[in-house]
């Protein structure tokens, strides 16, 4: 399972942020690599929204839940877990 | 204003050097269509294009008094004050105009003269005594002059195109240049985005003599007078808005001086209100006011622009932009750009110009540098945010007043976002105070773009590389210096002089023979506020607060009290209509464009483009809109430099001919 959303975060992020999967280091910052900006938060909000029918909470906004990409995947699991 | 040419060498006959200067010349004439003329000797040649401004029957150029010979574009408004203080030193003029006045004191102070200018200028003056070519710019760089050495020879020009006449030389980009360009919106130092190519930087004059290395003087530097200024520094906000008022007024007033009539640029934001509300006081006649004004809604300001004109009843002008207005123009504004930009910005203000001089205007106020100058740029609300923020990380309460930050943002307003704004701002806790100040910001959100560059070129973001070279530039004060005033050191050198005032500024109006002058940046104004205490520019959240207070119950309050909205074009979306490139854009960055050019990335590129083939998403982010327009313009830019326009200059418009044995 965290597979499959973790290809599909991928594949929304190459798409999206013009980058290569070879070229993302999956446990660092998407801001500190520089692939996106505040607008990517955004736009990967957006995203999770739309793919997974996660509405994200202001608190759960932060770093443990958006800090890489395998936060990101954790988080859309743990939330669709908890659904 | 003019456009100035010339070459020092002694490798060529003067009759070579001559035809030379003349085809360089032919290409600045939109800059000067009143005339032209030229100095040839076995030295030098220097050339001239004018705009008629001041002493319209005697001002032509070059002007010689014996000695020395000027060739000179630009405005200094103190000129009728310096000549009265030159009669009284014993000197004769055979004119009315400033380049005599300019001559004169430089013959009489030598350097030192340019410490007394007012105004906007670059200039030559060739000293026939000692062989020797001084070059001097204004103290904020907004009169350009772009050197090459080439073919053991010095070239000088008021703009790039000039050197794409000269037989052999072809211009070409310096990658690490454009590179750091695309980081900073402005190449560091005197650098350009083109290979052997620099600019007088501002503020400096240098000397050059065949044979040997020019020697640079800094005759100004932002802030030189903060911390020995006799005058002291007003210690309420009502003593500093008295003095501020006074000095802006004075420097209208100066800015108003031209044997032409002189018009302004209403944008709907307070600064060109302010400039034009002193200058409809001042001015007893009519005033000619002009504005863009967009068909998108998202970029239109004129019921703000109606307010103002309804206040002063001038004589309004406004040029309509649609998407068709931009994607039509834009190369032909790249032509007289001549870098990459990041925006679109500036094409209206190049249909502005033309419609300018249609209307039989040649000089326009406006109120650029206000931003810089009094703290108007979010980058200030920024760095105050997160030094407050940085005291007391763990504040609950200090983080949101991010919500304040961008509130022309759709984005960062929206509540339900503002977790992710916060988390995208804590990245910048860390390192938001170190030498990059508020550019910390911009080169986090342009970084992408390294991504896009030939991998060949082997280009790769360095950070500390980049603050160790914006070093070698900052002036020995600037560590004494508060957050907010090295910020503003900083947005003066990049954004103002690389982008505001020369792709946005002078080449746009100067595209159709049009003069902009700029209140906001009257030195006495700029060094006496640089010193003024932080809160008086920036109170709380409210910015250009000085100015708002000072002009409150004269300003139309809708204005005074509207949000900041940054001038800014349809980007993007100019370009990609219906899910597909429209034909400029699609030429310029066709597959077979990035090879032939070789500056980008095949398949970034493409990557890139595909995303908006499956169509746009309701706000398109900055990132996407300042990628696009800067790919495009680098290419259109690159074709200019391999494609130039070949102009000719008739001798029945030569005004002056001195050819010296």
């Amino acid at each position: 399972m965290s597979e499959q959303i973790c290809e599909e975060v991928l594949v929304f992020i190459c798409r999206n942020f013009i980058v290569e999967k070879s070229e993302i280091n999956l446990d660092e910052s998407l801001i500190d690599q520089g692939i996106i900006d505040s607008f990517g938060l955004v736009e990967i909000n957006a995203f999770i929204n739309r793919e997974y029918g996660i509405t994200v909470k202001e608190e759960e906004m932060n770093r443990d839940n958006f800090g890489s990409v395998n936060k990101i995947v954790g988080f859309i699991e743990r939330r669709r877990i908890s659904k | 204003m003019c456009g100035i040419a010339g070459i020092l060498s002694e490798h060529m006959s003067p009759e070579e050097r001559t035809d030379q200067v003349k085809r360089m010349i032919a290409a600045l004439t939109h800059r000067g269509p009143d005339g032209w003329g030229y100095f040839t000797s076995s030295d030098i040649t220097l050339g001239h294009t004018r705009l008629a401004i001041v002493d319209l029957n005697s001002g032509d150029q070059p002007i010689t008094d014996g000695r020395y010979v000027i060739v000179y574009n630009g405005e200094v408004y103190n000129h009728p004050e310096l000549r009265e203080e030159l009669l009284g030193k014993g000197a004769h003029f055979y004119t009315r105009s400033d380049t005599e006045v300019v001559l004169k004191a430089f013959e009489h102070w030598g350097k030192d003269a340019f410490t007394k200018f007012n105004g906007q200028f670059a200039l030559l003056i060739w000293d026939r005594k000692e062989k020797r070519l001084t070059a001097a710019r204004d103290r904020y760089g907004v009169r350009p002059l772009y050197i090459l050495e080439y073919n053991r020879g010095w070239y000088y020009a008021s703009e790039l195109k000039a050197f794409d006449l000269i037989p052999g030389f072809n211009r070409s980009y310096d990658m690490l240049r454009l590179c750091e360009h695309g980081l900073l919106w402005n190449t560091i130092g005197d650098g350009t985005v083109w290979r052997n190519i620099r600019c007088l930087a501002s503020g400096t004059i240098e000397t050059f003599s065949a044979g040997s290395i020019p020697v640079r003087t800094r005759y100004y530097s932002l802030g030189e007078t903060l911390f020995n200024s006799a005058q002291p520094i007003p210690e309420t906000m009502n003593e500093a808005i008295d003095e501020f008022s006074a000095m802006l007024t004075d420097s209208v007033l100066l800015r108003l001086r031209s044997d032409v009539p002189v018009g302004a640029y209403l944008s709907g934001g307070i600064d060109s209100s302010v400039i034009t509300y002193l200058a409809h006081c001042l001015n007893r006649e009519r005033f000619k006011t002009f504005s863009v004004v967009f068909e998108d809604k998202d970029y239109d300001e004129r019921t703000f622009q109606d307010d103002m004109v309804a206040a002063i009843g001038s004589d309004h002008t406004t040029v309509k932009i649609d998407y068709d207005s931009i994607s039509d123009n834009l190369l032909d504004a790249v032509y007289h750009i001549e870098r990459p930009v990041f925006r679109t910005a500036p094409v209206p203000l190049f249909l502005l110009a033309r419609r300018v001089r249609e209307s039989g205007i040649k000089v326009v106020l406006t109120g650029e540098a206000a931003d810089e100058v009094l703290w108007g740029y979010d980058s200030y609300k920024e760095l105050k945010l997160l030094r407050f923020w940085n005291r007391n990380r763990a504040s609950l309460f200090r983080p949101h007043l991010l919500r304040a930050l961008y509130p022309h943002l759709r984005h960062y307003a929206d509540s339900k976002q503002f977790g992710l704004i916060k988390m995208y701002y804590e990245e910048f806790l860390s390192d938001y105070d170190n030498d990059l100040a508020g550019l910390n910001i911009r080169v986090n959100n342009n970084k992408s773009l390294v991504n896009f560059f030939n991998r060949d070129a082997g280009l790769v973001f360095d950070k500390n590389g980049l603050i160790e070279r914006l070093r070698e530039i900052l002036p020995p004060d600037y560590k004494k210096w508060s957050l907010l005033q090295k910020n503003q050191y900083l947005e003066m050198y990049t954004l103002l002089s690389g982008y505001l005032l020369s792709s946005q500024g002078d080449r746009m109006s100067l595209a159709h023979g049009v003069e902009g002058r700029y209140p906001f940046l009257d030195h006495r104004l700029v060094e006496r506020v640089f010193a003024y205490p932080d809160k008086f520019k920036l109170a709380g959240f409210s910015q250009k607060h000085i100015l708002r207070r000072a002009f409150a119950d004269r300003i139309p309050s809708s204005i005074v009290k509207r949000n900041k909205q940054p001038y800014q074009a349809p980007d993007l979306k100019s370009f990609f209509r219906s899910g597909a490139l429209n034909e400029t854009a699609s030429t310029f960055l066709s597959p077979e464009s990035i090879e032939k050019y070789g500056v980008f990335d095949k398949r970034q590129v493409e990557r890139f483009l595909k995303k908006f083939e499956r169509g746009q998403t309701e706000i398109i982010g900055y990132r996407d809109n300042m990628t696009i327009i800067f790919l495009l313009s680098a290419h259109m830019a690159l074709y200019w430099a391999k494609n130039p326009k070949i102009g000719q200059v008739h001798d029945s418009s030569c005004t002056v001919a001195i050819i010296e044995p």
